[in-house]
């Protein structure tokens, strides 16, 4: 594998681990406020530089803080089906992280973690839980991977965040995982009372399976604003399922995903659910379809179950605008290179909250 | 540079242009008058290549050769460029990535500057732009692509009266300049108004209906004629 001419300086890992984490938005450890790395069934890396955060492997969490405990589990069931009750078996030695940012801390460099599957045809069970604490401010990216050479393999992640009152968390997660892959991602999230969270997934390499459920709970005057960046070649398929609930007075959302099938499958299954009066939410759901095969199926679903709430969704599937496709070749640009940008644009690789490394790999 | 022969275009089965000549030397700045529907947008396009247009008899030469075979990318390469009247909006497309798709970055400042439209680097192509917006930013795409043959779909329209000036003096500058390579260029401006004809100097000017040529002659003889006695011939004096 050929290796970058400046790769961020992390002393356990490797000069290959720490080129495959790169590309899913790995930086500099020292411009980072923490770091953690779990790599197959290691937990490699747990480090902060900031007395504003707390970076714990999970079980030492659970032995170190007493609330911990509560917790793990606080917002998934164990029952939940059976991939969680596979991780849940675990539970004796779980693994993966616990990221604590402080009650009130404003956290200047962003905190990042990531999970690395390095064994071809290893399983992996992680579970992650994230609590920002009041009033807290913190930006956090985080990533998975798989290096080259490792096709096949099974990933089964949950990840329970917790916002407390008044935080604010802005956060971008990259999956790269192996071509041949099976992965299902669980992630649960409270925000509570005026928290704001605005997170931005890029699901854009190939994989055979990946399977994303989340919910979030979005308490009085808690809002979220979310974008999803899903691409779809041939050989991959890709469900994501998602549930909002706006359970407090004045809850917002802003819920939209860009996805593209190049022959692909997409199915996109999303639902917005009022349980408050003087809440408001919008879920969007655009795909663009580049081939005959694959599909891409966008479900947006409104549940109102309060007086007030005020819900709304816009959905669309398309090809390629031949008319934008001709004012692009008609500046000199070829075919291919002219959809590629249309392309880019559709899927906002421009989009800021997007890591520099990141942007610059898809793009 | 330009030239048309006997030049018939054609949308599936309905004739858009029906043997239009017409002779655009190296250097030189014409104009095309006529109402709305005459095939003025239609003629450009053709020269283009953008599609639905098909040529169906006739031949469209640049510098002698014939080029109705060629797609629409490989005619901007050999030099020709459209400055769009309604360009579509690329929503996520930012100015700069365009530049860098065309290989132009290292241009895109400086013409932006030239062009007052340096704070719009960052923003997506045609999105939310204003009517003078999109033909300012078309001016610059067109200095981007760097073409000897610049053809323009009614430049002033939608353009405030106090920003016509600025249009047709950037229209002018980009004409009158050689190309990077230091070729001479030619313009092929379509004009409603005529306001534009006070800020370039055109050579000659084309009056074209139901897709044809109907009279060619001096650009601002022919466009008070029309405005007399609308889209006619002029009898001879």
């Amino acid at each position: 594998m050929q290796t970058r001419v400046q790769l961020p300086a992390a002393p356990t890992l490797s000069n290959e681990e720490r080129d495959v984490l790169h590309d899913v938005g790995f930086d500099d450890m020292d411009a980072r406020s923490g770091t953690s790395v779990l790599v197959d069934h290691e937990m490699r890396v747990a480090v902060s530089k900031d007395p504003g955060v707390e970076i714990l492997p999970l079980a030492e969490a659970l032995d170190t803080y007493d609330f911990v405990q509560d917790l793990m589990f606080g917002l998934a069931s164990p029952e939940h089906d059976a991939h969680v009750a596979t991780v849940a078996e675990h539970m004796h030695a779980p693994l993966g992280h616990f990221v604590w940012v402080k009650p009130g801390a404003k956290v200047r460099m962003p905190v990042q973690s990531f999970t690395l599957l390095e064994t071809p045809q290893a399983r992996q069970f992680t579970h992650d839980v994230t609590l920002i604490d009041e009033g807290a401010e913190v930006e956090m990216v985080s990533g998975s991977a798989a290096p080259p050479a490792v096709h096949r393999g099974r990933h089964i992640s949950i990840l329970e965040c917790y916002q407390r009152p008044g935080s604010v968390c802005r956060s971008v997660s990259i999956d790269h995982w192996g071509a041949e892959m099976d992965v299902f991602s669980y992630g649960w999230s409270r925000l509570e009372a005026g928290a704001r969270g605005l997170s931005t997934a890029v699901m854009l390499s190939p994989i055979r399976r990946s399977v994303s459920r989340s919910v979030s709970i979005l308490e009085e005057g808690a809002s979220a604003v979310s974008q999803a960046i899903v691409f779809a070649p041939e050989g991959t398929e890709r469900e994501i399922f998602t549930e909002t609930r706006l359970a407090g007075a004045g809850a917002t959302s802003e819920d939209v995903a860009r996805m593209v099938s190049s022959g692909g499958r997409i199915l996109n299954d999303a639902v917005l659910i009022g349980d408050a009066g003087g809440t408001s939410g919008f879920l969007g759901r655009d795909g663009l379809k580049l081939a005959d095969q694959g599909e891409i199926a966008a479900i947006p679903a409104l549940r109102a179950r309060a007086e007030g709430a005020l819900l709304s969704h816009e959905a669309s599937v398309g090809m390629i605008d031949g008319e934008k496709l001709a004012y692009l070749m008609a500046s000199g640009m070829e075919e291919d290179a002219a959809r590629d940008l249309i392309v880019q644009g559709f899927l906002s690789l421009e989009d800021d909250r997007l890591p520099e490394g990141v942007r610059r790999r898809v793009v | 540079m330009l030239e048309t022969r006997s030049l018939s275009v054609a949308i599936g089965d309905k004739r858009i242009l029906n043997g239009v000549d017409l002779t655009l030397p190296e250097g030189e700045l014409h104009v095309l008058l006529g109402a709305n529907g005459s095939g003025k947008s239609s003629l450009l396009a053709a020269i283009m290549g953008l599609p639905p247009f098909e040529v169906v008899e006739g031949e469209i030469l640049f510098d002698g050769a014939p080029i109705q075979d060629l797609d629409v990318h490989e005619r901007a390469r050999l030099g020709i460029g459209l400055a769009y009247q309604r360009p579509p909006s690329l929503e996520g497309v930012r100015l700069r990535s365009f530049a860098a798709a065309l290989g132009a970055e290292e241009a895109l400042d400086r013409e932006a500057a030239a062009l007052d439209l340096t704070e719009f680097l960052g923003r997506d192509m045609n999105v939310g732009f204003s009517g003078g917006e999109i033909k300012r930013w078309e001016i610059l795409k067109l200095r981007l692509q760097d073409p000897r043959l610049l053809l323009f779909d009614e430049p002033e329209s939608g353009v405030d009266l106090e920003h016509v000036s600025a249009v047709g003096d950037a229209i002018r500058r980009a004409v009158a300049a050689p190309d990077r390579a230091g070729r001479v260029c030619s313009g092929l401006v379509i004009t409603q108004t005529g306001l534009i004809l006070d800020h370039v100097a055109a050579d000659r000017a084309h009056i074209m209906k139901d897709g044809r040529i109907l009279h060619s002659g001096d650009a601002r003889a022919l466009f008070a004629h029309v405005r007399d006695h609308g889209y006619t011939v002029p009898r001879a004096a």
